[in-house]
C-alpha cells in the first residue's frame, strides 16, 4: 500500500522574517485583496483570524505590522525547505504556495519504519523557523485532505485514514468552490458522503473535475508528482525586518545563514572556499561582497570571523534591508594529513592565517616571495599569492641586497667602493643599457648596491641589510 | 630569617646575583660572540627590540636565528619592510622562501593587528617588523600574544630615546667596517652588555672592509 505524507506550512514568508526580528509586535502578511492570508501568535491573540479584510484587522490591533505578500519570495523558502528535507527523503514535489508531498513507499525500510522515519523529518523541521502541519495518507491527494484540517495524524493503517478521510468536511478538499456549492445543496457536508454515491451517476451530474479528484483521492487514477532534483551549492536569502546601516549589527542575521550552510556543507561531507554576500538596498543596487577563505571552511563560526573582518572595511551607502548569502560550488573535504602526536600550539593553520589577514588587508596586501630564473634584479624576486608552488631549481645568486627599491635613486653622497663591478648587459645591441653594478659604503656605513650607467651615472638599487 | 628567605626565593621575589641561568629559551644567533655576550643565543619567543640604522647589517644579523626559527615548518612574516625584499638574498641565506609571507599594511593600526594575529595563530615563528610605534600596552599585548603562539616578534626600529619596552631582549647596533657594533641595552634575567664586535667577515666577506679596496676607494664616487 503506497503511503504519502504531506507537509504544510501556513505562515513561510512571516516565519521567515520573525526569526530576525527583535522586538514583539504582532505581524501578518496581506495579500493584493487586502486580506490577511499569513499570521503570527500575537495576531491570533488579539482575535485576528485567516482571510480577515485588513479593515477589520486593523480596528482589532491598532500597531499590526503589515508584509506584502510576495509569491517568487514564498515559494523560493518552499523550494528551500524541500531541498533540506531532501537529505532525509528523497522523493519529494512542491505543491504550491506551501505544501510538500513526500513519498514514504521505499524509503521507510531505511528508518525502520514509520516512526524512526518521522522522528527525523521533525528534527530537521524543528530546526527551521516554520510553523506546520501533517498528515499521512494512502494517495497524496488524501494526505493533504486531512494535512489541511491540521489533524497532525501520522498514521499508517489504512483503515483508519480512510474512516477519517470521509469525515472530512467538503471545504478542506481541492474542489472548486462551484462544485463545492452544488454537492451542499444536495445537502452533502462530508467526503464520506460523495464517495458513496455511485460513479455513473456523478458523471451524469457533474462537472469531470469531481471525478478526477475522487479517482486520485481513492489512488485509483494515476497522480503525477513532479520530485525535485537536489540542487549545487547554497543559495539563501533573509530580508531583515529592519533596515540596519551599521555592518557590525548585520552579523546578526548573517549568523542565522551561516548556521544554514554549515549544516548543509556537513551533510554533504564538504567545504566552500567562496562566499558571495549580496546586501540588498531599498533604491540602490545590491552591493556583493567576496568572502573567501584559503583554507576552505565549514563552520559558522570561522566564516563568521572572516565576514565580520571583511565587513569592517565595508561603508553602507544606505541602510541595508536585506541579504543574500550565494556559494556556487561545494568543494570535497579534505582529510587532515596531520600527525597525531605533533603539538599544536594554536587552533589556526597556515591557510587559516592567511584567509584572515587577507579578509582585513585585502587579497593585494598579503603575497609570498618567489625566485625567478631572471638575472635582471628588478624581475629576479616573485610576489606570487602566499604558499603558491616555488621553483626550487632557479640557484640563488651569490651576492644581493636584502630589500631592493622600486625604481633606482640617483646617488647624491660619498660612497666607498667595496668590490665590483658586475656588469649586466640586458640585450647585446643596446649597449646604452648596460649597468656596471657595485658595492659601496657610505658614511653612515649603509651598504648600498649602486650601479654605473654607460654616460657613467650613478644610481642605488638596493640595500644590504 | 632563613625561613623569610626560602619564603621569598619561593615566590620568585628574590633574584641572585650569581644565576645566570637564561629566563627564556634561548636559540643560537649563528654568532659565537654574541652567543656568549646574551648566554645562550637569542630568545625563541617574546618581543625582541632592535634600535638600528637601516641598511648596517641588522638583517645579517638575524638570518641565522631566523632560519633556525622556520626550521620546524612554521612561517616568517615580514610586516612593512622598507622596500622590497630580494628573493635571491633570503634564499641564499637558507630562508625558505615557501614559508614567508610578506604583509604591506597601509597604517599602524593594521601593523599592529596583523602582527597580533600572526603570533597567536601557533603557525608563525617568527614576526619581522620595521618602524612601528609601540606604546606600553600594545607591547604588553604582543607579548603575550608571542607567548600564546610560542613566537618571536622582532621591532627594528631607529635608534630612539624612548620609555624601555616590556621585551625580552633590547639591542643597540651601530655600523662598523666588519659587521656591527653591538650593544645589549636589556636582558631578562640577565646584565646588560657594553659594546661589542659582532664579526661578519667570514660569513659575508663582501660586504667588509676591504684594505686593498682602499686603493679603489680612491675613485670616490659622487
Amino acid at each position: 500500500m503506497a503511503l504519502y505524507l504531506y507537509l504544510q506550512f501556513p505562515a513561510l514568508q512571516l516565519d521567515n522574517v520573525s526569526i530576525a526580528a527583535t522586538s514583539a509586535l504582532p505581524l501578518a502578511v496581506v495579500d493584493e485583496q487586502h486580506r490577511i492570508i499569513q499570521l503570527d501568535s500575537l495576531c491570533a491573540e488579539r482575535g485576528i483570524k485567516f482571510g480577515m479584510t485588513l479593515g477589520s484587522a486593523a480596528a482589532l490591533c491598532h500597531n499590526l505590522q503589515l508584509i506584502p505578500y510576495q509569491h517568487t519570495r514564498q515559494l523560493e523558502l518552499l523550494a528551500a525547505v524541500a531541498q533540506q528535507l531532501y537529505q532525509l527523503s528523497p522523493d519529494i514535489a512542491l505543491d504550491p504556495p506551501d505544501g510538500l508531498y513526500l513519498r514514504l513507499c521505499q524509503i521507510l525500510r531505511l528508518y525502520q519504519g514509520l516512526d524512526g522515519y518521522w522522528q527525523r523529518i521533525q528534527t530537521v523541521l524543528s530546526a527551521m523557523p516554520y510553523r506546520y502541519f501533517y498528515a499521512t495518507g494512502n494517495t497524496p491527494l488524501a494526505a493533504k485532505c486531512l494535512a489541511r484540517q491540521q489533524l497532525n495524524l501520522i498514521s499508517s493503517d489504512g483503515e483508519a485514514l480512510l474512516a477519517q478521510l470521509q469525515r472530512s468536511p467538503l471545504r478542506f478538499t481541492d474542489l472548486s468552490p462551484d462544485i463545492q456549492q452544488q454537492l451542499q445543496r444536495l445537502g452533502l457536508q462530508q467526503l464520506g458522503q460523495v464517495m458513496a454515491l455511485s460513479q455513473a451517476e456523478l458523471a451524469r451530474r457533474f462537472e469531470h473535475g469531481l471525478l478526477s479528484y475522487l479517482g486520485r483521492l481513492r489512488g485509483e487514477f494515476y497522480h503525477a508528482l513532479d520530485y525535485i532534483q537536489p540542487q549545487q551549492g547554497f543559495s539563501s536569502t533573509l530580508e531583515l525586518l529592519y533596515d540596519i546601516s551599521d555592518t557590525a549589527v548585520l552579523t546578526t542575521p548573517l549568523k542565522l545563514l551561516l548556521q544554514q550552510l554549515e549544516q548543509q556543507l556537513k551533510r554533504a561531507d564538504a567545504l566552500c572556499h567562496q562566499l558571495l554576500l549580496e546586501i540588498r538596498f531599498r533604491t540602490q543596487k545590491a552591493l556583493t561582497v567576496i568572502i573567501s577563505s584559503v583554507q576552505g571552511e565549514y563552520r559558522a563560526a570561522q566564516w563568521l570571523r572572516l565576514c565580520q573582518l571583511k565587513l569592517e572595511t565595508v561603508r553602507l551607502t544606505e541602510p541595508a534591508s536585506g541579504i543574500k548569502l550565494d556559494v556556487p560550488r561545494f568543494a570535497p573535504q579534505r582529510p587532515d594529513s596531520n600527525t597525531l602526536f605533533q603539538p599544536v600550539q594554536g587552533a589556526m593553520s597556515a591557510l587559516q592565517l592567511t584567509s584572515v589577514l587577507q579578509a582585513r588587508l585585502g587579497r593585494a596586501a598579503v603575497s609570498g616571495l618567489s625566485l625567478q630564473n631572471q638575472h635582471l634584479p628588478e624581475q629576479a624576486s616573485g610576489r606570487p599569492l602566499p604558499f603558491s608552488t616555488v621553483n626550487n631549481e632557479v640557484p640563488a645568486l651569490a651576492v644581493r641586497p636584502a630589500f631592493l627599491f622600486q625604481s633606482a635613486i640617483a646617488l647624491t653622497e660619498q660612497v666607498e667602493l667595496n668590490s665590483g663591478p658586475e656588469r649586466f648587459c640586458i640585450n647585446r645591441w643596446q649597449p646604452q643599457l648596460q649597468r656596471d653594478y657595485f658595492i659601496g659604503r657610505n658614511r653612515q656605513g649603509q651598504w648600498l648596491w649602486l650601479y654605473r650607467t654607460a654616460e657613467l651615472r650613478w644610481f642605488v638599487q638596493g640595500m644590504f641589510s | 630569617m632563613s625561613a623569610l628567605l626560602e619564603q621569598l626565593t619561593r615566590r620568585q621575589l628574590l633574584w641572585h646575583g650569581n644565576s645566570q641561568q637564561a629566563a627564556y629559551q634561548a636559540v643560537t644567533s649563528g654568532y659565537a660572540e654574541l652567543d656568549k655576550q646574551l648566554a645562550g643565543g637569542l630568545p625563541a619567543n617574546g618581543l625582541i627590540e632592535i634600535q638600528t640604522e637601516q641598511g648596517i647589517g641588522e638583517l645579517r644579523l638575524l638570518l641565522p636565528y631566523l632560519q633556525q626559527q622556520h626550521l620546524d615548518g612554521r612561517l616568517l612574516v615580514m610586516i612593512s619592510p622598507p622596500a622590497d625584499p630580494c628573493a635571491d638574498m633570503l634564499a641564499g641565506a637558507g630562508i625558505n622562501l615557501a614559508q614567508l609571507l610578506v604583509i604591506s599594511v597601509k597604517n599602524n593600526k593594521e601593523a599592529l593587528w596583523a602582527a597580533e594575529q600572526c603570533l597567536q595563530s601557533g603557525c608563525v615563528a617568527a614576526v619581522l617588523m620595521w618602524q612601528v610605534l609601540l606604546r606600553l600596552a600594545q607591547a604588553r599585548r604582543l607579548q603575550l600574544a608571542a607567548e600564546q603562539g610560542n613566537a618571536s616578534l622582532i621591532l627594528l626600529r631607529r635608534p630612539q630615546a624612548a620609555l624601555s619596552l616590556p621585551v625580552n631582549l633590547s639591542l643597540t647596533l651601530a655600523a662598523h667596517p666588519y659587521g656591527v657594533l653591538l650593544n645589549v641595552n636589556k636582558r631578562k634575567g640577565g646584565w646588560p652588555a657594553g659594546p661589542f664586535l659582532v664579526d661578519m667577515q667570514s660569513r659575508w666577506p663582501a660586504l667588509s672592509y676591504r684594505y686593498d679596496g682602499l686603493k679603489q676607494a680612491q675613485r670616490k664616487a659622487g
